[in-house]
């Protein structure tokens, strides 16, 4: 096999999207061209202040938050690692927190690690039907539950959670609610002035079509979260305490200045194409793909109704790995198989063998989505053949 | 058939360590056929020119398309010091028609026990 022939079709856009739009290579190009501004950081004004402009443009994408209260970081990992260490760090006594079984490693080992140090008590509750429903949520609530950190959109299932439901129920009792947005943003509207979440972490490198080491969280109220990290912030620089105003009570260090370029840019993209137009276009080809590859018998799909551009699937008779390599290798496409750093999700849909996801983005032509069909429908009809055995 | 160089490594998600070998020249359905001496193979030969896997549990496996002139191997890592050799031995032996395994075999077998020593002290 020669795919080195086969124009590449990347559907691997839940993990990285590709390709980024033109304007986010010329800012990042930009970015560069120039010194760097950064306030506080240097006697030049030449360069864009892209920390502004970037704060501002995000926080109105997403609804109109206080830009202020947008900070930025590495990435999700980051932010959930910010905003979980913070949260407890203010709590003296162990209490009681939930996630839920489709939550992603980012959650899940951080609140792991503070269970084992005995910091918290941590239950998992179940979905259903590629949801955790809001009587699921009331259901496991404990009189000493002080927060529940769970994702918006499964980055495996697709599925959108209904965090407005929970998010009111939570706040009726007086539970933070942290709200892992990482596959939604860029993908569906998100109101963070309406809707009742405490805070609300993104990343810059999927549906917000910047690059990888840009991520950043909305957080209501400052004071919930404690900072775990000091140092240099260009601001109040006489102060050894680290200054507590937002946003450098957890922006320390110099920006990546091209990530917050690209995301900018990004994000121009997306209020420029219009979200209704992305999600109609999503929409349609995830359907497409479903309804094809529900052609072969022998193709599970896990969520026939995802609500992103997600869908996961496995080959009976061919592990999921096998299918990966087979689309790279036979046919230059690319998807991502395994687990997806989602244990709890794969021990509940395939026994925790993990399956195979593709996922299209703006950027994915019909015929591409016909083509890699074809490909795993392929795969499918010869899944049963076995050449010999020591 | 000679194994030129490693092009690609990584650690696999099931915490394989995974090397993408490059040949001199390019792997058939018959190189497979003779793996299968070794272990376990499994095939989808009519996609492409044919997708092959080869199945060593405890060692490794090797995963190629027939025609291709590079594989991936991945090795179980707890003792790919003592199976890394034999990849190479596998590769270099390979003739096309007849080939004499008993060496490889008695190799095989050595390391064979090594590995079920290390693995699970027996």
């Amino acid at each position: 096999m020669v795919p080195d022939q086969k124009p590449l079709i990347y559907l691997n856009n839940a993990a990285t999207s590709w390709p980024k739009p033109p304007r986010v290579l010329a800012a990042i190009a930009q970015s560069l061209s120039l010194p760097v501004f950064g306030s506080g950081r240097t006697t030049g004004t030449q360069g864009d202040d892209y920390l502004t402009l970037a704060r501002d443009r995000l926080s109105m994408f997403l609804g109109g938050a206080p830009p202020e209260h947008l900070v930025f970081t590495h990435n999700a990992t980051d932010s959930l690692n910010i905003l979980i260490s913070g949260f407890l760090a203010g709590k003296k006594e162990e209490c009681h927190v939930l996630t839920t079984a489709l939550d992603h490693n980012s959650v899940l080992r951080p609140l792991h690690e503070y269970e084992q140090q005995c910091r918290i008590r941590l239950d998992i509750i179940p979905f259903r039907d590629c949801s955790v429903s809001p009587d699921a949520v009331q259901a496991s609530l404990k009189p000493d539950t002080c927060l529940v950190v769970m994702t918006h959109g499964s980055n495996v299932l697709g599925s959108v959670q209904d965090i407005r439901a929970i998010g009111e129920i939570l706040h009726d009792h007086g539970i933070y609610f942290i709200v892992d947005g990482a596959q939604t943003a860029g993908h569906i509207p998100v109101d963070l002035k309406d809707l009742p979440v405490d805070a609300f972490v993104i990343t810059g490198h999927k549906g917000l079509l910047g690059v990888p080491g840009i991520g950043g969280f909305f957080l209501r109220d400052p004071e919930t979260i404690a900072p775990i990290r000091f140092g240099g912030t260009g601001t109040d620089s006489f102060s050894l305490l680290h200054p507590r105003g937002m946003p450098e009570r957890f922006e320390i260090g110099t920006h990546n200045y091209p990530g917050l370029a690209a995301l900018a840019a990004g994000v121009e993209f997306l209020n420029e194409t219009g979200l209704a137009t992305i999600m109609e276009k999503a929409e349609k080809q995830t359907l497409f793909l479903i309804r094809e590859l529900k052609k072969e018998e022998n193709i599970m799909i896990y969520d026939e109704h995802p609500d992103l551009p997600i869908i996961a699937f496995n080959i009976k008779g061919v592990q999921n790995d096998d299918v990966g390599f087979v689309l790279a290798r036979g046919f230059n496409i690319i998807a991502r198989t395994g687990l997806h750093c989602a244990p709890l999700l794969h021990k509940a849909i395939d026994g925790g063998e993990g399956c195979v996801r593709i996922s299209p983005s703006w950027f994915t032509t019909d015929e591409e989505c016909r083509l890699a069909a074809d490909a795993i429908r392929e795969i499918a009809r010869n899944a049963d053949s076995t050449v010999g055995q020591a | 058939m000679r194994i030129l160089r490693s092009v690609r490594h990584k650690v696999c998600a099931d915490g394989s360590f995974m090397k993408e070998f490059l040949l001199d020249s390019p792997v058939s359905a018959e190189f497979f056929r003779y793996l299968g001496t070794f272990g376990h193979v499994e095939s989808l030969h009519r996609v492409g020119e044919g997708f092959y896997k080869f199945e060593k549990p405890d060692w490794f496996s090797i995963k190629g398309f027939a025609g291709d002139t590079t594989v991936e191997v991945r090795f179980k890592k707890e003792v790919m010091d003592l199976t890394v050799d034999f990849v190479y031995s596998l590769f270099s032996s390979f003739r096309e028609g007849n080939v004499d395994l008993s060496s490889l075999k008695q190799r095989e077998q050595a390391i064979g026990e090594r590995v079920r020593k290390r693995l699970y002290g027996t």
